[in-house]
This record gives structure tokens, C-alpha cells and sequence, in this order.
């Protein structure tokens, strides 16, 4: 094997960290500008905090440019170990210093609790510490609104232009072929962003004015229009989206949910022209076919419960959207619909949207692949000597990515496990710690059970279990690989 | 080989003709034949203590026998192909025959079993899985007793038998890799058999005497050491006692209750290198080696919460870990103590090891500890690819290169194997299980290891107050788990039956 490693193009020996750094430094100095909304919105409400926000707009601009005046001045590339880096650096810092405002604001959280108020943020989680949402400051119910925009922005611009490059758990099948090379890294996440920018505003937009139309107040269309397209959850009502009990709110935010949780790239694709496209790719398809699928099945057991078929359709089509796609908005406890209905939910947990798109879990195109690999596994055994193709998408499928995604479901099943036996250990009962492992390494955002529900917060869970979450759902939303290269020795040598 | 083109379109040569059911009918016979006349030692053991239930014993081995031998008369001429197919179709019947036969001395005994809880029964017993629906064991005509026992020996070498030499073949879910080095990758099916039977059953009973000599030394009556060393050879679980081998209240017995359903979840072909190559072949196997560092974490970790949380004595603790471990990664069900009150992160524990099972090769069942090797393989290879990704990296499993298609194959056991975990767990709380029963009832079936969690299913309970309905998907879930799934799935195709 060691000959093999000299044909490796980036030379091997201790990581130069200070591209990594320097990219880091400008994201912060961008989220540091970006408090300085709320700090408006606290201000034009008479709200003390606005110092607050500020302050930590101040020192979060102040650390980010020191980074990246420090660390600047190499070239504008960098190889695949630093972008490992670069990408668990960047979130870690981004949490941190997202957490400050919410650390020193009046309602006098624990750091614990910031920390992982942020994190949630940050990774479109959406389960949320602080209750009283409806009398809390205008400023932080913005701050965590557009944590999650902010998340789920960077969410999409790395899952299309960092991850396919990284090659892990088969986000290799998205690899564009005019960028092959990690050098080419920064290059392409600028061009790439700035559409996906332009698509992920645009959606906004239209979600805010829609949520307007529907009979939103302002500052909860904007708030709501940014977890919604961002696949968060977090609301600025303790009710959530039962706060409104408005029909067409929910339907809208179905829609833009789903339009979260589908590849972004298909939207550029649109506007260049190619709106087919969308409903040409395998993945959209499944995604469709298997919510529908769902949602059917939850509306039968509702009208089993005596509902009428519209509310039937309402709650389960909002309910089950909202947990498929990650986001964690809910309008009733489903947890209280019966143990089938809880079933159900608990897998669609696990399922997740579209790779390339806000919403996290396995993703379909996972499931698309093992499905694949599965019936080609049943043609060999009934036709030993024949040959066949799996395909995805129309193209075919090679045995590395099929080997990447089984990896991948592994590692995402034994996290879970981990992460369920560990919370039990941290006191938590069987089936709170169960969806909240769950919910956490998915991005869900509400658990199941009395504790953590949907009615519920996370304010309850002992502290021990609030970090292991919040590791929970770093390590999901950065699809697991990211992470733990970083522990394997090799890595580093 | 002409490559991309579809299946429809190769030659007729290439093709499989129609399926010889002839064949498949006359080896079902034959084992339904010797199911029959085993029938006679419940029936002497039952003649001896003067129950009446002799009678049943005798009928139900009269018609077995002559059922199975009229099959094998009328089709015996044809016996002479069986090639890929055919073995599917005989695997999978054969298991839901014998069932159908094994369940009829339950049906007519003096227990008045229902038709459901017979079969599942006797389905628990051929799958070595040890789940029951019969209270009040310990006061059982000794019949029925030893005949569940016999039901599980049976089941458990069939199992060796067909995963050493017809699954290779079959190439289901990674199980080639099981092929030996001598055994060609021909599909001439029955001559494999036929050369790896003999050493298989040799080995398998020498361990079942030793298991009831040293039952015996340590105290159990020679019945209840007889019944107790099928059992646990088989990993099956059924006891003669309601608290299973927690009613002897004997370390002896549960230390050599453990070593044995260990031994009894390492590979078998390992047992055959080990009569050629000594200790050594033995430490080399791969599966041997991760088998043995999975059950010593497992069970340390258990100990260690069991002394920490103050729930027993250390000596307890230990040998109950080690017990535990034992009976759930073998998937023998045996239960040595109700851990059901030991906290919810013991029982977590189990949930997780009953996925797991014993090595592939043997009696145990679940995931096997040889797909695990096998993902964990692929998962080094796919980590080394991400650091260095112009390196090449061959995917290796001890000293044996994994092809691509054994790995795609795995991949699609354990995605078949969580999505019928779920869909069985899913359906099971739809007929009116609560949540936990559900869960551990689909897990327990499917890696046919004998209890669930949970009051009703625990290892302190019985599947008796399941519906029939219940009954009769555990009975389902049993089968496919201990199959494999995919040899009974591809029957389900219908490209198959083309």
C-alpha cells in the first residue's frame, strides 16, 4: 500500500489549517453583520436588547475578520483534508458565536441551553429550550429565524458544492463533471451559492408574502417564511403553526416545505430553462410518491378516529410534511393519534427530503440506491450468470457508491443507537431518548413522548442529554463522514 | 456473456427451464420421513411414564411417515436435478412443511393447543427460536416436552446444513462467502450436501452428548439434561420449565449453559478446519475474532452497569452478563433471570444485541456476525477512500477479498432486514400491540431469538395471549428470519417462476 500513496496528489504531513481558518473568519464576519438585524428589530420595538445583539455583532465581526486578516494571503485553494476541516470548523464557530446573543439576552438562558438553542438553529433542528415563545423579545424570535435561514443556506451550498467533492456516503452521485477537483472547491461554492442564493431568497420571498395573504402579521411571516423554506421549525409561538388554526397557512406551508426538501440545483436548472427536469429526477419522484404514501396512511387512521376527511387530510399532510422534510412545525400532538400513527412518524423521521436541499435524515436518493442494489442482488440470485446495471437517474450506478451509501445507513443506524443508549443512560426514559436520538441526528426537531413532544419543549432534559443532542445534531446535519474522519489517525498523517 | 442486454433477451440456453417440482417433492419427503419416525421418542418417552398422549404421538408419526414416504415413492425417479431454483423452493417448503407435520402432536395433545399456537409452535421450534404460547411447562406430559426439543435439534442442523451448503450456492445476502475452499462453485447442490452432512451431524452431536453429560454432572435429571442439551446446541431456547434455566437456581448450569450456546454460535465449518488444523484455525477465522471481541464488550459493558447501578454482587453480575449475552447473540432465549427491571439502558442493551445474532455457519440467527464484518469492512474502505481518494483499497474480511457483489448483497440483507424489522413492528402494533411489545415481538421473530421485551413477551412471559392473527405473523416473521428473507422473497418474484 505504500506504494500507492505516492501517486496521492496532496502532499500528506500536518494540515495547514489557515486556508480553513480564514474561510471560517468570513463566514463569522458575515453572521456577525447579520445580528445586526435583530439589534434593528429590538431597537425599532424598544426592546433593551438591541445592545445585546450589538455587542455580539461587534465581537463576532471582530474575531472573523482578525481570522481572516491573520490567515488570508494563500492561494485560493485548498485540498480535501482542509475542507474536512473547514466544514466542521465552520459550524462549530458559526454555533458558538450565533450563541452569544442568546446567552446574554434578558431571558437568561444557561450556555448549555444557548449552545443548544443555536445549534438547532444552525442545523435546521428546530427543537427549542425556551418556553414562552409568545412573550419573548421580537429580536431573538428573529435571531432564531434567521439562524435557520442562515443554516439552511449553507446547508444546500455545502451538500452541492463541498460534499459531492468529499465523496462520502454517496454524495459522490452529485458531482457535477466540470468540477472534479478539491482545489476547485472555493471557486465553485461562490458561483454555485450566488444561484443558490438568488433561488433560496426568491422562495422565501414568495413564502413571506404568501404567509401575508393567508393573514400572517408581518414579523410572523418573515420569521415563519425563513424556517419554513429552511426546513427549521423553529416558530415564534409556543403553539407553533396551531397558533394560526388557519387552513391555508398550513397548506401553504406545506407547499414551501416540500419546495424546501427538493434539490436545489433542479431550481436553477429551472431557470436556465429546464423546468422538466424536476419532474424528471428519480429522487423527486420517490420523495413525492413516499410522503403521499404516508400521508394516506395517517389519514385512513384518522378517520378511523372519527375526523372528517378534510381535517383528516389537513393535520396528517401538514404533520407528516413537517417531519419528513425535517422541519418540526406541528399543529396537534400526533404523538396522541395512536401507536400506529407514532410508528410512522418515528420512520419518516428517519427518511428525510432530497439530498441538495434543506432537509436532512437519510435522504431519498439513499434509500433509491439500497433499493437498487437490492433488486440487482435478487436478479443474481435468480439468474447467477446474467448481467445486470443498476441505475440511478439513468445512469449507472458503480458498486463504490452503493458500498459509500450502505456505509453510510450503518454508521446513521449504529449513531442512533449510540446516541438512544446514551441518553437512557443520561436518565431519560426508553421513548424519549429513542426520538430524541432520532430527532436530533435527523433534524427533526420535536421527540415523541410526554417530555419532548410536539407540545413540548426540550427545556426539561437534563444537561448531560442537551450536549449529547446537540453533538447529535451536528454530526447528522454534517452527514456523519465529515465528523469522523476528522478521529481517524490517518487523517492527520 | 452478452452483457448489457436485459434478461428477456438472452438465449434460450441461458435461460432456466420450468421449475422440477418433481425433485423438490421427493427430498421433502424424505426429511418429512424422518420427521415422522423421530416422532417415536415422544411417543416411547410418553409410553414409559404411561400418559396417554403415546397414542397422539404414534398416530401423528404414522401419517408423517407415510405422507412423506408417499411423496418420495411417487417422485423418487425424478430426483435427479436440483439446481438454483429448485433449492429455493425446496429451502423454503421445507421449513413450512415441517412445521405443518411438527405442530400436529401439539394440535392433538392433551394441552389442547389451537391450531395457531400449534403452528407457532412448532414453527418456533424448526426456526431454533424459542418463543412459546405454553404455560405451564413444568407441569407438561414429558412427550411434548422432549418432542419441542427434538423439533428445535432438528431445525438447528437443518439450518447448519443448508447455510454451509445450499446458501453459498444461492448466493443469498453475502453467504458465498461461506463457500469452502474445497467446494466449487458448481450448482451441483446435492452432492455438497451430501459430502458436508455426515461431518456436520457428527459434530453437532458430539457437542449435544457433551452438553448433557456436563447438564447431567451439574445436576439436572437426565431428561431435563437430554432436553436441555438440544435445545441448546440448536440455539433454540425451549425449556422444561417455565423460568427456563433459571429454575435450577445452579451456577454450574448457567456457566455451562453459556460456553455451550457460545460454541454453539461459532461457525461450524471452523469446528471442521479445527479437526484438520488445531487451536490455530480456529483463532484465524475472522468472524470467530470479532464474534469474541463483540460478546466481551457487550458483556462488560452489561457487568459494569449491573455493579455500578448496584443490582447485584459482582460474581452475579458477571456470570449473568456473560449468560445474557450468550443467549441473546446465539439466539438460544434461554433466560436465567427476569432483566426486565434491571433500567432501561440494560434492556436497551439486549434490543440492540438481538439484532446482531451469532456467526454465520451455525443455528444462531439474526444479522450475523458475518454481514457485520462485512459492513464493517466496506465502512474502513469507504473512510479510506475519503482521505486518500486516489488510493485503492480492496475490501477485505480476515484474509478473504469481499467481491462487490457480496458486498451489494449485504447491503440488501440489512436494508431488507430493518425495512421487515419495521414493517412487521409496524403491523404488529396495528393488530393492538403496545409499542415495546411490538418492537421487541418483530426483532425477536426475525433473529429468531425467543423473547422480546416488555411485561407481556419479556423473558418472564409467553406469546400466549397474542391473537391468533399475531400468532400467525410472528409464525411468518420466524421463517423469513430464519431463511434469510431473500430465499424466501425470490419465490415472491415473478421473474422466478419464468
Amino acid at each position: 500500500m505504500t506504494s500507492l500513496s505516492s501517486i496521492e496528489p496532496a502532499p500528506r504531513g500536518l494540515i495547514d489549517v489557515r486556508p480553513a481558518l480564514s474561510v471560517v473568519g468570513v463566514l463569522l464576519a458575515l453572521l456577525g453583520t447579520a445580528m445586526l438585524m435583530p439589534a434593528m428589530i429590538d431597537l425599532y420595538f424598544g426592546n433593551a436588547d438591541w445592545i445585546v445583539f450589538a455587542g455580539a455583532a461587534l465581537i463576532t465581526v471582530f474575531v472573523g475578520g482578525m481570522l481572516w486578516i491573520t490567515c488570508r494571503g494563500r492561494a485560493r485553494s485548498i485540498t480535501l483534508r482542509q475542507a474536512f476541516v473547514m466544514t466542521t470548523l465552520a459550524w462549530l464557530a458559526l454555533v458558538v458565536f450565533g450563541a452569544l446573543p442568546l446567552y446574554w439576552c434578558n431571558l437568561n438562558l444557561s450556555l448549555t441551553d444557548a449552545i443548544f438553542e443555536s445549534m438547532s438553529g444552525l442545523t435546521t433542528t428546530g427543537a427549542t429550550v425556551i418556553n414562552g415563545l409568545d412573550n419573548a423579545p421580537p429580536g431573538i424570535l428573529f435571531w432564531r429565524a434567521q439562524q435557520q435561514w442562515l443554516g439552511g443556506l449553507g446547508i444546500i451550498v455545502m451538500a452541492v458544492a463541498v460534499l459531492p467533492l468529499l465523496q462520502i456516503g454517496g454524495m459522490q452521485m452529485f458531482k457535477t463533471e466540470a468540477f472534479e477537483t478539491p482545489d476547485k472547491i472555493l471557486p465553485r461554492a461562490t458561483q454555485i451559492s450566488g444561484m443558490l442564493t438568488l433561488v433560496y431568497v426568491g422562495l422565501t420571498m414568495a413564502c413571506a408574502l404568501a404567509y401575508l395573504v393567508a393573514g400572517m402579521r408581518l414579523f410572523d411571516a418573515v420569521t415563519h417564511a425563513m424556517t419554513t423554506v429552511a426546513t427549521g421549525g423553529f416558530s415564534t409561538h409556543d403553539a407553533s403553526f396551531g397558533y394560526f388554526d388557519s387552513a391555508a397557512i398550513e397548506m401553504i406551508a406545506v407547499a414551501f416545505m416540500l419546495l424546501g426538501s427538493l434539490p436545489f440545483l433542479l431550481f436553477v436548472r429551472i431557470i436556465q430553462g429546464k423546468p422538466a427536469d424536476l419532474f424528471r429526477d428519480t429522487q423527486v419522484r420517490v420523495f413525492l410518491a413516499i410522503l403521499a404514501g404516508l400521508t394516506a396512511l395517517i389519514t385512513i387512521r384518522l378517520l378511523f378516529n372519527g375526523l372528517p376527511f378534510g381535517e383528516a387530510l389537513r393535520d396528517a399532510a401538514f404533520n407528516l410534511t413537517s417531519i419528513m422534510t425535517g422541519t418540526g412545525f406541528a399543529t396537534d400532538g400526533y404523538h396522541l393519534w395512536g401507536s400506529f400513527a407514532v410508528t410512522i412518524f418515528f420512520i419518516a423521521t428517519f427518511l428525510g427530503g432530497c439530498a441538495g436541499s434543506t432537509s436532512c435524515g437519510i435522504k431519498t436518493f439513499r434509500i433509491i440506491i439500497v433499493w437498487e442494489d437490492l433488486k440487482q442482488h435478487l436478479r443474481r440470485i435468480v439468474y447467477p450468470n446474467a448481467i445486470a446495471i443498476k441505475r440511478y437517474n439513468g445512469r449507472p450506478l458503480p458498486d463504490h457508491v452503493s458500498a459509500a451509501v450502505q456505509s453510510f445507513i450503518f454508521l446513521y443506524m449504529a449513531l442512533f443507537a449510540l446516541l438512544a443508549v446514551a441518553l437512557n443512560l443520561t436518565g431519560l426514559d426508553t421513548l424519549t431518548a429513542l426520538s430524541g436520538a432520532a430527532t436530533a441526528i435527523s433534524n427533526v426537531g420535536p421527540g415523541l413522548g410526554d417530555v419532548i413532544g410536539p407540545s413540548t419543549t426540550f427545556a426539561a432534559v437534563p444537561d448531560a442529554a442537551k450536549w449529547l443532542l446537540s453533538a447529535g445534531m451536528l454530526i447528522g446535519r454534517l452527514e456523519i463522514f465529515t465528523i469522523l474522519v476528522l478521529f481517524i489517525p490517518a487523517f492527520w498523517r | 456473456m452478452n452483457g448489457l442486454k436485459p434478461i428477456s433477451a438472452l438465449p434460450q440456453e441461458l435461460r432456466l427451464g420450468r421449475v422440477d417440482y418433481a425433485s423438490v417433492m421427493s427430498i421433502i419427503g424424505l426429511v418429512v420421513m424422518t420427521l415422522g419416525i423421530a416422532m417415536l421418542v415422544p411417543a416411547a418417552v410418553d409410553l414409559r411414564v404411561g400418559n396417554p398422549d403415546w397414542q397422539v404421538f404414534v398416530v401423528a408419526g404414522f401419517v408423517t411417515t407415510l405422507m412423506g414416504g408417499l411423496s418420495w415413492l411417487t417422485t423418487r425417479k425424478a430426483a435427479a436435478r436440483l439446481e438454483v431454483r429448485e433449492a429455493f423452493l425446496l429451502t423454503t417448503l421445507t421449513w413450512i412443511i415441517l412445521a405443518a407435520f411438527g405442530c400436529l402432536p401439539f394440535y392433538f395433545a392433551s394441552l389442547k393447543l389451537s391450531f395457531a399456537d400449534a403452528y407457532f409452535e412448532a414453527m418456533s421450534g424448526m426456526t431454533t427460536t424459542g418463543s412459546t404460547t405454553i404455560v405451564g411447562l413444568d407441569s407438561a406430559p414429558p412427550g411434548i416436552l422432549i418432542w419441542r426439543a427434538i423439533l428445535q435439534w432438528i431445525g438447528g442442523v437443518g439450518i447448519i446444513v443448508i447455510a454451509l451448503a445450499v446458501m453459498p450456492g444461492l448466493r443469498v445476502g453475502g453467504m458465498q462467502l461461506l463457500q469452502t475452499e474445497s467446494s466449487d462453485r458448481s450448482e451441483k447442490i446435492l452432492p455438497r450436501v451430501s459430502a458436508m452432512a455426515g461431518t456436520i451431524l457428527a459434530i453437532y452431536c458430539t457437542l449435544t452428548f457433551g452438553c448433557l453429560i456436563a447438564y447431567w454432572l451439574a445436576g439436572m435429571t437426565p431428561f431435563e439434561a437430554l432436553a436441555h442439551a438440544l435445545t441448546t446446541l440448536a440455539t433454540g431456547g425451549f425449556s422444561t420449565s417455565d423460568s427456563s434455566i433459571g429454575h435450577f437456581q445452579s451456577d454450574a448450569i448457567e456457566w455451562i449453559c453459556t460456553v455451550f450456546m457460545f460454541a454453539a454460535s461459532l461457525p461450524f465449518l471452523a469446528y471442521m478446519r479445527y479437526l484438520r488444523g488445531g487451536l490455530k484455525a480456529l483463532g484465524e477465522d475472522p468472524q470467530i475474532r470479532l464474534f469474541v471481541i463483540l460478546a466481551g464488550c457487550a458483556a462488560a459493558v452489561q457487568a459494569m452497569y449491573l455493579i455500578i447501578s448496584n443490582t447485584m454482587g459482582h460474581a452475579d453480575a458477571i456470570r449473568l452478563s456473560l449468560f445474557n449475552t450468550a443467549t441473546i447473540l446465539s439466539t438460544t432465549g434461554y433466560a436465567a433471570a427476569d432483566y426486565t427491571g434491571w433500567g432501561p439502558f440494560y434492556n436497551a442493551v439486549i434490543f440492540l444485541l438481538m439484532f446482531v445474532g451469532g456467526c454465520a455457519g451455525s443455528s444462531a440467527g439474526g444479522l450475523k456476525i458475518l454481514r457485520l464484518g462485512i459492513i464493517i469492512a466496506v465502512l474502513k474502505q469507504h473512510l479510506s477512500r475519503i482521505i486518500r481518494p486516489h488510493g485503492i483499497f480492496p475490501v477485505r474480511f480476515g484474509s478473504r477479498r469481499v467481491h462487490d457483489d457480496v458486498a451489494v448483497g449485504v447491503s440488501g440483507f440489512l436494508f431488507l432486514y430493518l425495512a421487515a424489522f419495521a414493517i412487521v413492528a409496524l403491523v404488529l402494533n396495528m393488530t393492538g400491540l403496545d409499542g415495546i411489545t411490538a418492537l421487541s415481538a418483530s426483532v425477536t421473530t426475525l433473529a429468531n431469538v425467543g423473547p422480546g421485551l416488555g411485561p407481556t413477551i419479556g423473558p418472564a412471559g409467553t406469546f400466549q395471549s397474542f391473537t391468533d392473527l399475531q400468532k400467525w405473523i410472528c409464525s411468518g416473521a420466524m421463517l423469513l428470519g430464519r431463511l434469510e428473507l431473500l430465499t424466501v422473497l425470490v419465490l415472491f418474484i415473478p421473474r422466478f417462476w419464468r
